[in-house]
């Protein structure tokens, strides 16, 4: 199971810049479907990639579903030559996205952003808005659903102001 | 730090999707904070990994013959 809690404390105490996109901006949002796992777009600065691993190193990230035995390496050098890492952690499953399709970069998206404070921490979070133009955009039909529970959250959100 | 976003336009995919969307959930969800919906998320994982466990439990066990019909 992931800790959400956890996985969130870890990457904002250690300082790494990221923005919170996927299945848990949507519950952030208000959103009611289940997701497994924390997706999050990371800023590709060598400070930050520092800082990233340097915060996840003690919880064992490794490649999701990849057989044991694998020579991958959590250094700052595999971040640099990749790009999109699906991991599993101690603390649970984290998606680390250098760029998505249909958002772009964490520089694209951090005007999009806004601001959760949660669990004693403050991090960024994907705006309701975007986070529906990316999924759009990303026009995978299993996400259907979804977007038309985030456009009906949109149309609530609006009723209610 | 948000910037406003362009309209969007309606996608009629989409507008079907929304039909079946159930939208009381979605005010109850709206009336949580957000660190109460994620603890509702994680309490969701939980549920489903039971039932994920509970399920592959059933499947090992032999099971009863169904009954004839009465």
């Amino acid at each position: 199971m992931t800790d959400f809690p956890k996985l969130l404390r870890v990457l904002a105490r250690g300082g790494v810049e990221f923005i919170v996109v996927g299945g848990a901006a949507a519950t952030a949002h208000g959103a009611s479907r289940l997701t497994i796992d924390l997706d999050v777009v990371y800023h590709r600065s060598r400070d930050n990639i520092r800082s990233l691993v340097a915060a996840l190193a003690p919880y064992d990230p490794y490649l999701r579903g990849a057989p044991p035995g694998l020579p991958f390496r959590w250094e700052d050098s595999v971040i640099h030559r990749g790009l999109n890492f699906t991991l599993t952690t101690a603390i649970g499953e984290l998606d680390l996205l250098g760029e998505i399709t249909g958002g772009g970069t964490y520089e694209d998206l951090v005007a999009h952003a806004v601001r959760l404070e949660l669990y004693g921490i403050e991090c960024l979070c994907l705006g309701l808005e975007r986070l529906i133009h990316v999924k759009r955009a990303a026009g995978r039909p299993k996400d259907f659903e979804g977007i038309a529970e985030l456009e009906a959250i949109l149309e609530e959100r609006r009723r209610m102001s | 730090m948000h910037t406003r976003e362009s309209p969007l336009e309606p996608d009629p995919v989409i507008e079907a999707y929304k039909r079946d969307v159930d939208r009381t959930l979605i005010r109850q969800h709206l009336r949580l904070t957000v660190e109460q919906r994620f603890d509702a998320l994680m309490r969701l994982q939980e549920f489903a990994e039971e039932l994920r466990r509970a399920g592959e439990q059933a499947q090992q066990r032999p099971q009863p013959p169904p009954r004839p019909p009465q």
